[in-house]
């Protein structure tokens, strides 16, 4: 089992400004997946059933194209070139950051020659008898060149590989109606407010391109309502006259209609996966999966100076739904 | 829906009004919440809306939001109607619609159609935000919270809110029980905390004149008041309050009644209040407290 790259100066700089932060707001561990054509950053894609997100947590899946962070990208192992492990994403990220200082000093910073190394390496830490598996960043300073050893758990079995494929190649189903969120950091703020009003959000998405979010307790009933969003898949006009009908009573009927889903989630999940907004994408889309199955939370990146999406990158978050009967 | 539901529907709402900024209100609820689940009745009139907390018996706050106070105001209602809520629900409530980047009027009507409070931002067609808040028939109103001055002139003294906040807190070290005295000669008002230790708190009226606004006493008065509810009048003070730093107005009444009033600024944040008249920008904080020997 090997791995060995030099980082990309792009493909760095994303990691360290936009997705670690992110990645590390969302949860302590991490998997990174690396495939010979992608690597990645996932959070929770090993529930217990393995093929959507569990009650444990929003499902977070960060994609690359192995050439957008890495040149000289190398892997091999006897289960289909793919390895995984668990790492700790703060470590990470600290890891990454000294990595990068050390390197600006470095005479020939910006030269490929000077690039950051990662690598998969076995090592025998002191005062330990056995050898351990470690992250190793190689960087070449001024005076000086860095080594530093990021701990992983072992690599994942076959099994937990085939699962964690299985979990992602799941998630391909999008949902049919995907409604754009034009503003991120006010639905956090919502969201963070709403956080005191009640433990469980109903979020609904119609076809007319309205996202509603509400909490209901037995003392008081909070909701937003979002109109007239850009919407992407399935769409339907909206009913004539029904703008001076209430939030709830519109989206009741839209569900009836059966050009509306909604789905209950867990607030904690919503405002961890709101943190993705660290990653600062350039368009966020909610949608609800076939069957209510989960909701949908889908980041998209333009290539940088147009508005054509970059397809090297690939960030979505699945919330696990509850069971209102539970 | 039962009829009497339905029949309610024709009618109009007792009240219909409208604020073009919540923050101002939120900071003036807060004032007066204490713990996370607290109750408060509010009561509707012509006049404007006032929120009632009582704690323990013996200490009772109202908040006077003035009609001036909202943008729009339809009162229909005969007689003031009056519920009970959960002070902490419509405060984190109002909080959600002070969200940054929400700057949208918000309306509020009561009753709904199951006798809830409603609340619901207007002026934007594409984004909605609304709340509707259970009540319920309050709790009776101790009415004993009776105020009337000790004799022809009314004993009183106006202290910057900031100075009045610092020394309460500085009291809480002796804790326990707090005698506040005044006296006319010379003028000046005493706080004395007499527990672990003992501490005096001074204000001489001729020393300082920026420190007592005004001051009012033709006889010496003194009683002793519980810490924990001397401390809850400015405990929650807003920032606001501490940074305008007004007058907060104590007056000791017959029987040792303490009346504290102060100004919270219920304008917009960063609104300038030329043009704008500065009673509207103000809704009035009023605190009763009994004396520690009749409330216990």
């Amino acid at each position: 089992m090997k791995f060995k790259a030099f980082f990309t100066d792009d493909g760095i700089a994303l990691l360290d400004k936009r997705f670690l932060p992110a990645m590390d707001k969302v949860g302590r561990l991490c998997h990174v997946y690396l495939t010979p054509t992608h690597a990645m950053l996932l959070h929770n894609l090993l529930g217990p059933t393995g093929t959507g997100p569990d009650g444990g947590g929003p499902q977070c899946v960060a994609q690359f194209a192995k050439d957008l962070l890495f040149r000289e990208y190398s892997v091999s192992s006897r289960n289909g070139n793919r390895v995984a492990f668990a790492v700790d994403v703060a470590l990470l990220h600290r890891a990454l950051r000294s990595a990068l200082a050390v390197h600006a000093q470095s005479p020939a910073a910006g030269d490929a020659s000077a690039a950051i190394q990662v690598k998969l390496v076995n090592k025998l830490p002191a005062g330990s008898r056995s050898a351990s598996p470690f992250l190793t960043f190689e960087t070449k300073g001024a005076r000086s060149a860095v080594v530093q050893d990021v701990p992983i758990s072992r690599p994942l079995s076959r099994s937990d590989v085939e699962r964690l494929q299985a979990a992602l190649d799941s998630a391909q189903e999008l949902p049919q109606t995907l409604v754009q969120v034009p503003d991120l950091p006010q639905l956090q703020s919502l969201v963070d407010r709403l956080k005191n009003v009640g433990d469980l959000l109903t979020v609904a998405v119609t076809q007319y391109g309205d996202l509603h979010l509400h909490v209901a307790t037995s003392l008081v009933t909070v909701g937003s309502e979002f109109r007239k969003l850009r919407i992407l898949g399935v769409r339907a006009t909206a009913p004539v006259g029904d703008q001076n009908l209430s939030a709830s009573t519109r989206t009741n009927m839209a569900i009836e209609r059966g050009e509306a889903l909604s789905v209950q989630v867990n607030m904690k999940h919503l405002a961890k996966s709101l943190q993705c907004h660290l990653a600062k994408p350039d368009c966020t889309f909610y949608g609800i999966s076939p069957g209510g199955a989960c909701l949908t939370v889908i980041f998209q990146y333009f290539i940088p100076g147009t508005r054509l999406t970059d397809k090297s990158i690939s960030f979505y978050c699945r919330l696990p739904v509850l069971d209102p009967g539970s | 829906m039962s009829s009497s539901t339905s029949a309610r529907d024709d009618e109009a709402p007792d009240l219909v009004c409208q604020i073009d900024c919540v923050h101002g209100m939120v900071d003036a609820l807060s004032c007066v919440r204490w713990k996370r689940h607290q109750d408060a009745v509010l009561e509707l009139s012509e006049h404007g809306i006032v929120l009632i907390v009582e704690e323990s018996g013996c200490l009772q706050a109202k908040v006077y939001l003035k009609r001036e106070l909202f943008m729009e105001y339809e009162y229909a209602a005969e007689g003031r109607p009056r519920f009970g809520l959960s002070l902490g629900l419509l405060v984190d409530c109002l909080n959600t619609f002070s969200a940054p980047g929400h700057s949208s009027p918000v309306e509020i009507r009561y009753p709904g159609p199951d006798m809830q409070l409603l609340l619901k931002s207007v002026g934007s067609p594409d984004s909605c935000m609304y709340a509707e808040i259970r009540t319920r028939i309050p709790d009776t109103i101790s009415w004993d919270y009776h105020f009337e001055h000790a004799g022809n002139t009314p004993v009183t003294f106006t202290v910057k809110s900031a100075v009045l906040k610092e020394s309460i807190e500085d009291l809480e070290w002796p804790g326990s029980s707090i005698q506040i005295q005044m006296q006319p000669d010379p003028p000046s008002v005493l706080f004395k905390g007499e527990g672990h230790g003992d501490l005096q708190i001074e204000f001489p009226y001729y020393a300082n004149t920026d420190l007592l606004i005004a001051f009012q006493c033709d006889h010496e008065t003194s009683y002793r008041y519980k810490y924990k509810f001397l401390r809850a009048t400015t405990s929650n003070f807003p920032n606001s309050i501490v940074k305008e730093n007004r007058g907060s107005k104590v007056t000791i009444g017959r029987g040792g009644m303490l009346k504290i009033q102060h100004l919270v600024s219920v304008a917009r944040p960063g609104c300038k209040v030329l043009g704008w008249d500065l009673k509207r920008a103000q809704s009035i904080f009023l605190l009763l407290l009994k004396q520690q020997s009749t409330a216990w």
